[in-house]
């Protein structure tokens, strides 16, 4: 009861507070550009009804999902090897380390002249920019992985493949994981700039579409609070992974 | 491990579904297959939703809706340089676009393989002010900040022109880059005293309330030229029937506009509706008010007209002046508009 | 009694530290062994050389007949630090040496060491979901279930309080006794030592060599009042040099 008093209706006051103030202070600014709640729900209202709001959402759900995917299909691997040959570790890093700072905003230019225009070149920039905070949690997970379970490894004869499968990977998991949850948000936080490109879908081009169309920034405020709103779902999925056994050691008390 | 077994099968079966409902939702996959229509070979032509573009779409749209085909396939962007970059480096999928002519002239002098094929529209810009603001003239601009759409963009050119009439420079006032699209609720912010760009962003201001017309450029430099038409020369060397036929749709279509304030006001219901996804209320505006803001005839290039800007634009320090009328035109294509036929189309109502 | 583990004039240094010095021992075949010594002067160093953790700068270890080049399954390593795999249950921890045999024999032995050690009804708890007696409890047994002849243990019971402590003593007594394995226990507390042991070698402050063995010929399971008990301890106090109550020269 306390637990729902918490998490629930603490967090709906603050919300509620938070429109109040929204709404109010666009009324007493008199600004006619900046809308407020109640018409950005219409905007919601408008684009449910014309089917552009499931559209939108799966289109940059599906962008996303790919780019992220591959991202974890790639980084993951490539981390844990990183972390666990040093020389592949001193080859490599510096690179990464290079490529790491890199925003995906300045990546659009590139991406256009490699993909053009279709679904590839948003997922490309959502890859990029997921790949390297996988890649570099999955590195540091093996690298700081305690050195009792390795050597408890090694006493039982393990090494090679079964070493890596049965040690170190469960021992570098629960980092990994963190890793995935940090890079699901900033793949979904680079969805708007992933969409600046020429696609003609998705909730970032629904921001971009919305300021082409004149005095609509209703439907700009509309794409955010989807945007924010479908954040905080996929960060609860990925938390909800940290609840399972083989990984709940590695998170302290909760 | 448990966690890997479920991961892996959730992730699987959450690609498989989110990629078949976009197929479905937004590539149309399903219909197209129902429908049995490939999509056959076209080309891209990029354009954005501004009216020296107007023609893209509306030739697109007469023709799918006369032929019931698609000549080309029109590719809608926000900004210049997403624009660009697609048709440098995706010369296949977008050989042709609608483009800035100084940015045209500009690639032309980078060693770009372009030629400017034909116009876009004539006048449609203006500088805009905010209707409270003390300025009235040109002078009053002095110390003002002016918010342009980019370092190649026409309004740069002709902003230098009408200052240095009254004796000013860039010096003499503050220059920004701005997308247009964000230009309309800058200038109502007043965060910039005066904006210029193509239309309908100078309209949407006036139409809104906020703003008001400081100069149409029309009135300055009649037939003022914002945008062309670009085509890669490979592709005018591999695929000349069909930008024949692209170019000779443009002509016509822009005869199409002009040839009467209906298709005026239908081609702003349909290309709003369509392809611009504005506020049809938006393009009727600057389309009618007045009647000459924007006009589409008269689109062949002429030499006069690009040997000023590229007069203009290197005064400006904005061009080189290493690429001449000869090396980034190539006037083959575009027919007499003496001779020009608008298409006999009217829209269902 | 066969020897079992032999270690000659052997010398550690890590960089210009200099750990161990001189040092000679040597253990028989199923003998209860423990090393005490002060804090910080080379007791985990001199297991983990033994144990093929780590190679010694100079000298010679060979147990079992055959030089040391690295760890070996036969002759397990319980540690200070608990080498529990957290992400497996308390059964899958004890099985982790056998994965390579049938699984009916497989199963069969975790059962009993589940047992021996007194985790019955804990098969499936993760080891975050148990205390940490019952933690060290799983490394014992999982080393005596892959059928270890050799266990090298590391201040196992440190981190664990008095009364657990006393318990767990008394519990590796009774499996020692049971499995007859040869058992190399480091610990700085001199009680313990005496408590288990059937001899207990003393080490010196760094670097550290082995300053003289105590024999401890008392009766299992020993009896803390008696005469023999102390004076065995108080020997080694002095050797230390301190006396039992904490004073003395240092
Ligand atoms: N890997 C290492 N590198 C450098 N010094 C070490 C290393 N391991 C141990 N030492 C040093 O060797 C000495 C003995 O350590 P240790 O064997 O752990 O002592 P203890 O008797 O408390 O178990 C300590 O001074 C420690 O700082
Ligand atoms: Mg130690």
């Amino acid at each position: 009861m306390n637990q729902r008093i918490y998490h629930i209706i603490l967090p709906l006051i603050t919300g509620a507070l938070f429109l109040a103030a929204w709404h109010i202070a666009v009324k007493c600014s008199g600004s006619d550009i900046f809308p407020t709640p109640l018409e950005v729900l219409r905007g919601l209202g408008e684009l449910a009804r014309q089917g552009l709001l499931l559209k939108y959402i799966v289109a940059s759900l599906f962008r996303v999902s790919w780019g992220f995917g591959l991202a974890v299909l790639i980084g993951v691997p490539l981390g844990l090897v990183l972390g666990w040959f040093r020389p592949a570790f001193a080859a490599l890093n510096p690179f990464i380390q290079i490529l790491r700072p890199i925003s995906p905003i300045a990546w659009i230019p590139v991406a256009i002249l490699w993909f053009g225009v279709k679904d590839t070149a948003p997922v490309f920039l959502i890859f990029l920019a997921s790949v390297f905070p996988i890649t570099v949690s999955a590195m540091a997970a093996v690298q700081n992985m305690q050195q009792v379970y390795l050597r408890a490894a090694q006493n039982f004869g393990l090494s090679g493949f079964p070493l890596f499968r049965r040690v170190i990977f469960p021992a570098a998991l629960p980092q990994v994981i963190t890793g995935i949850r940090i890079a699901l948000g900033v793949a979904w936080l680079v969805v708007v700039a992933a969409e600046m490109i020429a696609v003609n879908s998705g909730l970032g081009y629904l921001i971009i579409d919305a300021r082409n169309a004149g005095k609509r920034y209703d439907l700009v405020v509309a794409g955010m609070v989807m945007i924010g709103l479908i954040g905080l779902i996929l960060d609860w999925l990925v938390r909800s992974l940290e609840k399972f056994d083989e990984v709940r050691w590695g998170y302290g008390q909760r | 491990m448990k966690l890997i077994r479920t991961l892996v099968t959730v992730l699987t079966v959450w690609l498989l579904a989110i990629t078949l409902l976009h197929g479905g939702l937004n590539l149309r996959w399903f219909d197209r297959a129902a429908a049995g229509v490939g999509q056959g070979k076209t080309f891209g032509v990029g354009f954005l939703p501004v009216t020296c573009h107007l023609t893209c779409p509306v030739t697109h749209y007469i023709n799918q809706n006369m032929e019931k085909t698609d000549l080309f396939q029109p590719m809608r962007f926000s900004a210049f340089p997403e624009l660009k970059e697609m048709f440098l480096g995706r010369p296949t999928e977008m050989p042709a676009t609608f483009i800035l002519a100084p940015m045209a002239i500009a690639l032309r002098e980078q060693g770009v393989k372009i030629k400017i094929v034909h116009l876009g529209h004539r006048d449609g810009s203006a500088v805009v002010v905010h209707k409270d603001s003390g300025i009235f003239q040109t002078q009053d601009l002095r110390g003002k900040t002016v918010a342009i759409p980019g370092r190649y963009a026409n309004q740069r050119l002709i902003l230098f022109r009408e200052l240095k009439k009254v004796g000013m420079t860039f010096d003499d006032i503050k220059v920004v880059e701005m997308p247009p699209p964000d230009m309309p609720a800058a200038l109502q912010s007043r965060s910039v005293d005066a904006i210029t760009s193509g239309e309908p962003f100078m309209g949407q201001t006036e139409l809104d309330g906020y703003g008001r017309v400081l100069w149409q450029v029309k009135d300055v430099w009649p037939g003022f030229i914002s945008c062309v038409l670009a085509v890669q020369e490979d592709a005018i060397r591999d695929h000349r029937d069909e930008i024949q036929r692209l170019v000779n749709g443009i002509a016509a279509s822009g005869k199409w506009i002009d040839q009467s304030m209906t298709h005026r006001m239908d081609a702003a219901q349909f290309v709003a509706k369509n392809y611009y996804n504005q506020n049809p209320r938006l393009l009727e505006f600057v389309l009618s008010k007045p009647p000459d803001r924007v006009t589409y005839s008269r689109l062949a290039p002429m030499r006069a007209d690009f040997e000023e800007i590229e007069r203009l634009g290197k005064e400006a320090g904005v061009l080189k002046g290493t690429a001449h009328y000869e090396d980034y035109v190539d006037e083959s294509f575009a027919p007499d508009p003496a001779t020009v036929q608008p298409p006999v189309f009217e829209v269902k109502k | 009694m066969e020897t079992i583990i032999t270690v000659r004039d052997c010398w550690m240094s890590f960089g210009s530290t200099h750990v161990l010095e001189r040092v000679n021992l040597d253990v028989a075949q199923g003998e209860f062994v423990c090393v005490v010594g002060p804090s910080g002067c080379g007791k985990s160093t001199l297991l983990n050389i033994v144990g093929g953790f780590l190679r010694e700068t100079k000298g010679t270890v060979a147990v079992e007949g055959a030089p040391v080049t690295g760890p070996d399954p036969g002759r397990i390593f319980v540690f200070q630090e608990n080498g529990v795999f957290p992400w497996l249950t308390v059964e899958q921890n004890i099985g982790f040496g056998l994965l390579s045999r049938p699984a009916a024999e497989r199963d069969e032995r975790v059962k009993h060491y589940t047992a021996m050690v007194g985790l019955t009804g804990f098969e499936r708890s993760y080891p975050r979901e148990l205390s940490g007696g019952m933690r060290q409890r799983v490394e014992i047994a999982r080393a005596l279930a892959a059928d270890a002849r050799v266990l090298y243990m590391d201040e196992p019971f440190g981190a664990l309080d008095f009364l657990t402590r006393l318990k767990m003593r008394a519990d590796l007594i009774r499996i020692w006794q049971a499995e007859k394995k040869t058992i190399v226990f480091v610990t700085h507390d001199i009680e313990e030592a005496v408590q288990l042991a059937d001899r207990v070698l003393v080490m010196t402050k760094r670097p550290a060599t082995i300053a003289e063995e105590v024999r401890v010929d008392l009766p299992r399971p020993r009896d803390l009042d008696s005469p023999g008990y102390l004076a065995a301890r108080d020997r080694i106090f002095s050797i230390m040099g301190m006396d039992a109550h904490g004073g003395g020269a240092v």
